[in-house]
């Protein structure tokens, strides 16, 4: 049996730390460590939101300047 | 067997049984969706046709209706109806009820799919080729609406049912917060009284009276009005129950909590807000609408960021604290620490993705000026295909992947064919929507089996059409094989012996509900501000538009899909018809 559900029951029924995922693979390691919400910093989130932003901008002028005011106009009035 | 390790089948074997039901429902009509989109994909590419031009519609409505009404709100009412049992750990009111509504809307999506594939079967002269977007003048065959009528009504006794089980609990629980699943669950339900008031009020007092004769002609404007006004938020519906995986269950694969509960209860709200007022922006190049009050829909829309933006930031930080308890380090290295041989995780974290880059398509649909681009042309399925083609329905089969043990105390059959299946799904939308979007800024069409024009030649910057067909053919093709596999690995799942302890429970949020004001449990007041929104973004326009073309309007002259006067009575279904009071 794989470790994501266990073959014995736990003594209390309490599972040690958080459980596995049922689909992930037996192997898969569990988490290490407890993150409280203080200890946590999403600087991580922030830079790829930054990141996601920072293209969307980019595109989007890219798309308004050379797609849009490069056509001919196709509906008037 | 642990309480902890007993699974929703375990403890609700009735509710598991009509989830299961549900899902079955929602992936037949899934499989039978691909089919069509693989067959549009390879003859608008000229890649292989074997069915005539003339049947594209017949398709195009098919795979329209099929994944974005069945498939994606059959797998809704399932998985809401998991979180609300699961969540208030309550059953039903009464579970009769619950297999009622059910069963309408099954019956209902019934009629409307066979009325559909009847179009195919020219003999019959039954068809609704009118698309997903069902408004006038293309025009269907009644049964087309009555099963629609029937399905709606259907999810309208889905909301009271939960609703019911919600003000039971309450009695039982006076203090409690809401449970979040719970929570999103009613206001995805909110906003979806609202949003078909307007699909409501279309169909029975225009569309379905027109089609049965009873009314010469409609207001096309008005009915295209009143299905944008559903139009817009029913691709929330779509979306919420992915944002519902994202936020509940995906925090829990990688291994972390979710960020915080209160946002993603503002999100909710925001989407119950927001919403509806926007429909128009569907309707930028439709004439008989003023310039002003389509400027009105676009701002209400550039709102609509903010919920998204939201939600990227809460569940790209549920996803991080998830890596970094599993030691993830660095600005960016955390994210190898995620559980990336999950087929779960991987393809919620890769439908995130793709829901990214259709932030991108969605902003320039959007604008006003900008829109007018790449209205009408196969950009437009590029986006949605990102949109509830990916981030709905990827989220959804992944998430069934977690969900299906748990219902059915059997495990999946392969986790690794999993995991291939969705990368598939992801390779296979990513060529096929690159090339819609590209070609789309060529001008090619969407919605025609033939999109080159006679004697005219697409000017590419870059690359040629020769190619990006290429891409959309192949595109499509993975995501048919992708759906196989799906349907496939689950069907072989049943063939698993049944086991003890596959029951998963769901972690505490980083930040609970108590860190969020108790106003945003007040669902009456949320209902009762978006109504004043709706009325304020939507009263003059339709008032203008009823003043301008008359209720019955003008120009209304069915294009002759519909072949209700053909109609033959041989078949034995004249029955029907003089029940219906048919005649012309
Ligand atoms: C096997 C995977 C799929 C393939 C190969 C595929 C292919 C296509 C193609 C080529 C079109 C454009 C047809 C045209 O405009 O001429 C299209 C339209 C569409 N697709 Fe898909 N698609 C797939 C999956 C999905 C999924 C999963 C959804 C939604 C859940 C979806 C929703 C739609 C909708 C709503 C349309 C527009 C229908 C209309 O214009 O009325 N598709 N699809
Ligand atoms: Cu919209």
């Amino acid at each position: 049996m794989s470790r994501g559900v266990p073959a014995v029951e736990e003594e209390d029924g309490e599972p040690e730390g958080p459980e596995q995922s049922v689909s992930a693979p037996a192997m898969q390691e569990g988490p290490e460590r407890e993150l409280s919400h203080e200890e946590f910093d999403p600087k991580g989130t922030l830079a790829l939101i930054l990141m996601y932003f920072t293209i969307l901008v980019v595109m989007w002028v890219f798309m308004y300047f050379i797609e849009f005011l490069g056509n001919d106009l196709v509906v008037v009035g | 067997m642990s309480v902890e390790r007993e699974t929703f089948a375990d403890r609700y074997p009735e509710e598991a049984e009509l989830v299961r039901r549900s899902f079955l429902v929602a992936f037949t009509a899934l499989g039978l969706g691909a089919l069509f989109g693989i067959i549009q994909a390879l003859h608008r590419t000229n890649v292989l046709r074997f069915i005539p031009s003339t049947d594209y519609y017949t398709v195009l409505t098919a795979h329209g209706v099929l994944l974005v009404i069945v498939f994606t709100i059959f797998y809704l009412v399932g998985l809401y109806q998991w979180a609300v049992t699961r969540s208030l750990d309550r059953s039903p009111t009464n579970i009769n009820f619950t297999r009622a509504w059910l069963t309408l809307m099954t019956i209902g999506s019934v009629i409307t799919g066979l009325t559909i594939l009847l179009g195919f079967v020219d003999q019959i002269g039954i068809s609704a080729d009118v698309l997903f977007t069902f408004y006038a003048p293309l025009q269907a065959h009644p049964l087309f609406y009555t099963g629609l009528v029937v399905f709606i009504i259907g999810t309208w006794l889905a909301g009271v049912d939960w609703f019911r089980t919600w003000l039971h609990w309450k009695q039982d629980n006076p203090d409690e917060r809401i449970p979040l699943q719970t929570f999103m669950v009613l206001t995805t339900m909110i906003m979806w009284y609202v949003a078909t008031i307007g699909v409501a009020i279309a169909v029975l007092f225009f569309l379905l009276p027109w089609s049965l004769g009873l009314i010469e002609t409609v207001n096309p404007l008005l009915t295209r009005t009143l299905f944008w006004f559903f139009g817009h938020p029913v691709v929330y519906f779509w979306l919420l129950p992915a944002y519902m995986l994202w936020y509940t269950v995906l925090p829990k694969l990688a291994g972390g909590r979710l960020f915080s509960d209160p946002l993603a209860r503002v999100v909710f709200v925001l989407f119950v807000l927001l919403s509806t007022p926007v429909g128009i922006h569907h309707q930028y190049v439709d004439p008989g609408i003023a310039e002003g009050f389509k400027f009105i829909a676009m701002t209400n829309t550039m709102f609509l960021l903010l919920p998204s933006l939201l939600t990227a930031f809460t569940v790209v930080a549920s996803m991080e604290h998830g890596a970094r308890q599993r030691g993830g380090e660095g600005l960016f290295r955390w994210l190898t620490a995620l559980p990336w041989r999950d087929p779960a995780f991987t393809g919620m974290a890769l439908a995130g993705l793709m829901f990214a880059a259709g932030g991108f398509s969605g902003m320039i649909n959007a604008g006003m000026n900008i829109n007018y681009l790449v209205h009408n042309t196969i950009w437009v399925p590029g986006h949605f295909h990102l949109t509830v083609g990916t981030a709905v329905a990827l989220t959804m089969m992944a998430g069934t992947y977690w969900l299906w043990p748990q219902l059915t105390n059997r495990r999946l059959y392969s986790r690794p064919i999993g995991l291939l299946q969705v990368v598939m799904w992801f390779g296979g939308m990513a060529l096929m929507s690159n090339s819609m979007h590209v070609a789309g800024l060529y001008g090619v069409p969407r919605r025609t089996a033939e999109p080159q024009y006679a004697g005219f030649d697409f000017q590419t910057a870059f690359g040629s059409i020769a190619e990006l067909n290429v891409q959309l053919a192949v595109g499509g093709t993975l995501l048919f094989v992708s759906t196989l596999l799906f349907l496939g690995n689950l069907a072989l799942s049943l063939g698993n012996p049944k086991v003890d302890g596959l029951g998963q429970t769901l972690p505490e949020p980083l930040s609970g509900p108590d860190d969020s004001p108790r106003v945003l449990d007040n669902m009456k007041l949320w209902a009762g501000i978006a109504l004043v929104l709706v009325l304020l973004a939507y009263a003059l326009p339709l008032g203008a538009i009823v003043q301008n073309g008359g209720l019955f309007g003008t120009g209304g002259d069915a294009y002759p899909v519909s072949v209700l006067g053909r109609f033959d009575p041989g078949v034995g279904l004249d029955a029907v018809r003089e029940l219906l009071g048919v005649g012309r």
